[in-house]
């Protein structure tokens, strides 16, 4: 039979077994160093994945404002289908992921555990849109779409894919460069992003369009490809909506104008009426095009 | 080498003294045992530990870690949250590997639970009978969540603050006080014919 234990005795006992055992193996705490690397590794880990999530963020206001919304009616079928293509799945994961990675590092931190989901997750959703939005605006949004975003192989940077949205002149689609427009600007040449040069005829181009070409630049041209068009150009345009990167610091500026357009040109005269050939008339959807168009500057 | 500190000096000293003089002497370690080991048994026992030698082994296990990780013991917090905190971890992984439930056994001190759940309860005329003997309270107690059990435990028979609380669960303070209350009003649930639904 087993006699009871005391307090004192269990005491002793306790006692007595961990200190024998910390003499029996040898242990001794762990240094100090360990303890606050390992602090400072969690703190830096953190701050990363936020530093990442706002590169992430960068990337996604790229993709929002370079994409067209306007303009799915002419590149896709519908607008799910443009969703689809054009929204910035991959980056909202990524900082999705990265807020969650620097949610879980720094609630490893010493004191991580007193901070609120709530605030951890906001304080770093806030510092990703802020860092973010700045990192933008001095065009780490498109390097980070572009150089981290032409890896992974389901994935396209958006100005790739809008660039081939624009390189179908089947479809009466075609994006590029305005290299030269006629004087009276009843014509005008075009080097898409393939680099194929396009002749294309702007007779039934209204005012609005026509100071958009001689204004040169990169434009997005909706019309007819040659075949179905009645004249010996390549290309028949219809609208030509202007096409600027935004957030991109490598823009360079503007080049000077190719032509001058004045409505009080005899050209500009002859284009100042609302109506457009029946060719035009006949593209879909033209109504929509056409509201657009007018809300062009 | 031999403690540089005697029982008698050992008394006066703070924890945190005691730990820095540890980090020089091992043995000074005991003191921290003898201070701490007769709450934190009581404490496993309310966690649900209910064999005298698991309360044991888990607590050496809680010694030797907390030795072995005295220099990660951050001074702005209090010594004891950090123990228990310590101990609370031991208990959880110890219930994990067992895959063992807890056996709740209220001791008389839930006399600070029933007085509270009855200060909440809006039917006075309810709470002038109440009647609740410590054995339907442990049964009500033994339906709840794990997490509902830790904190009702440290609030009302550790007695410990929200703050040393959300050290030694290392949760929010404002996740403590709504656990806390969900906890009640769950203990309550749990006991239809004493308290009103």
């Amino acid at each position: 039979m087993t006699t009871p234990t005391t307090s004192k005795e269990q005491h002793d006992h306790i006692a007595e077994r961990v200190l024998e055992r910390i003499k029996d193996e040898r242990l001794s705490p762990r240094p100090r160093w360990e303890f606050i690397f390992k602090n400072y590794f969690f703190w830096t880990f953190g701050a990363l994945a936020v530093a990442f999530g706002s590169l992430a963020f960068s990337a996604t206001l790229f993709e929002i404002t370079n994409v067209d919304w306007r303009l799915s009616v002419a590149t896709h079928s519908n607008f799910f289908s443009f969703f689809l293509a054009a929204a910035p799945f991959l980056w909202v994961f990524m900082l999705a992921l990265f807020i969650l990675i620097g949610y879980v590092t720094v609630r490893r931190t010493n004191h991580g555990y007193r901070y609120p989901l709530v605030l951890i997750a906001l304080g770093a959703v806030m510092t990703s849109i802020t860092v973010g939005s700045g990192l933008y605006t001095i065009g780490l949004g498109r390097a980070t779409d572009e150089m981290i975003g032409d890896h992974p192989p389901f994935y396209r940077p958006i100005l790739f894919a809008e660039r081939s949205w624009w390189l179908a002149p089947e479809k009466g689609l075609l994006g590029g460069q305005i290299v030269d427009v006629s004087p009276d600007i009843s014509s005008f040449t075009l080097r898409d992003f393939s680099g194929q040069v396009w002749h294309i005829d702007s007779s039934d181009l209204r005012n609005q369009d026509l100071a958009t070409v001689a204004r040169a630049g990169t434009v997005r041209v909706v019309g007819l490809p040659s075949k179905t068009a009645t004249t010996s150009f390549d290309f028949h345009a219809c609208f030509v909506f202007p096409w600027e990167t935004r957030g991109d610091f490598r823009n360079e500026s503007l080049p000077p104008p190719l032509a001058v357009f004045s409505t009080t040109s005899e050209r500009g005269e002859k284009n100042s009426t609302t109506t457009q050939g029946e060719a035009c008339e006949g593209i879909r959807p033209y109504r929509q095009l056409r509201t657009i168009d007018d809300a062009n500057p | 080498m031999p403690s540089e500190i005697s029982p008698r000096q050992g008394d006066d000293a703070s924890d945190e003294e005691i730990v820095r003089r540890t980090l020089l002497d091992k043995e000074a370690f005991g003191l921290i045992i003898e201070r701490y080991e007769a709450k934190l048994l009581r404490y496993l026992e309310r966690l649900g530990v209910g064999i005298s030698e698991d309360r044991e082994d888990i607590l050496q296990n809680a010694f030797i870690k907390a030795y072995k990780n005295l220099n990660s013991f951050d001074p702005t917090l209090a010594f004891s949250s950090w123990m228990y905190r310590i101990a609370h971890n031991e208990t959880m992984s110890f219930f994990r590997a067992k895959h063992a439930r807890p056996q709740v056994i209220l001791s008389e001190e839930s006399e600070a639970l029933i007085t509270e759940l009855k200060d909440d309860t809006a039917d006075a005329s309810l709470a002038a009978e109440f009647r609740l003997s410590r054995g339907e309270l442990a049964k009500a107690f033994e339906k709840l969540p794990h997490d509902y059990q830790d904190v009702l435990t440290l609030r009302f028979f550790e007695d410990r603050s929200y703050a040393e609380m959300s050290d030694i669960l290392e949760m929010p303070v404002g996740t403590i006080s709504t656990l806390l209350y969900r906890a009640k009003r769950a203990l309550r649930n749990a006991m239809p014919d004493v308290f009103l639904p």
